[in-house]
């Protein structure tokens, strides 16, 4: 995941790379996902977790496009 | 192959990682739980199956165990007074979230190169107005961890 100081900035580096546009996220809504992603990885409890899951924290920062589905 | 000393040997390596801010050799790994570098080994394998950490496969060093990384990164994040470095933009935010604490990080602006720093404060990201682009969608996430 790669950091952008604006959309223009995209656009050139998928140009240049002759590569499609992903989805762009703010940093303020990566920091929300990474507290709920990462909240407990450094716990010997942390065994993974299931697409069920995934979904769930991708679903409470608001990533429901096609781009976040999981395949369970 | 014990299922308890699986996520036993990824715990270790994550705190391995959080103390000394790189991964633990295989080596190290068999001393801490008395067991060869073969069985070590294979636990690693084993956790790289599991998407628990990334190997180099030729080496056998962990490359990746997300949010950290193994080598060096245009991420560093400052933090408990150690320098770690972060796989990508995602992750930098990933280390104080993993960590549970305040970080400074510094990064650079991919294409521009410019180099940018932010901080985490009291559970807040400062820089608002920075983006983060996700080049692959989740189901193709595991294609190619570095390009990811």
């Amino acid at each position: 995941m790669l950091l952008f100081q604006s959309e223009e900035w995209v656009e050139k580096w998928c140009k240049r790379n002759n590569l499609e546009r992903g989805e762009m996220l703010t940093i303020h809504q990566v920091w929300e996902l990474s507290k709920l992603w990462y909240h407990n990885r450094m716990s010997v409890e942390y065994h993974g977790r299931s697409a069920d899951q995934v979904a769930e924290i991708f679903s409470k920062v608001g990533l429901k496009s096609k781009f976040w589905y999981i395949q369970g | 192959m014990k299922e308890n000393l699986v996520w036993q040997v990824r715990h270790f390596v994550y705190q391995n990682f959080a103390k000394t801010t790189h991964p633990p050799s295989l080596e190290e790994t068999a001393q801490h739980f008395s067991i060869s570098s073969e069985e070590a080994a294979e636990f690693y394998k084993e956790l790289h199956n599991r998407h628990a950490f990334f190997l180099d496969l030729e080496m056998l060093t962990i490359r990746m165990a997300n949010p950290f990384s193994g080598i060096s990164t245009d991420f560093k994040v400052h933090a408990n007074e150690k320098t770690y470095f972060a796989n990508c933009a995602w992750d930098m935010l990933g280390i104080p979230a993993a960590l549970h604490c305040d970080a400074t990080i510094e990064a650079k602006f991919t294409e521009s190169n410019e180099p940018v720093q932010l901080e985490i404060r009291d559970g807040q990201v400062t820089k608002n107005d920075l983006l983060v682009h996700f080049p692959l969608p989740f189901s193709r996430w595991y294609d190619d961890l570095v390009f990811t």
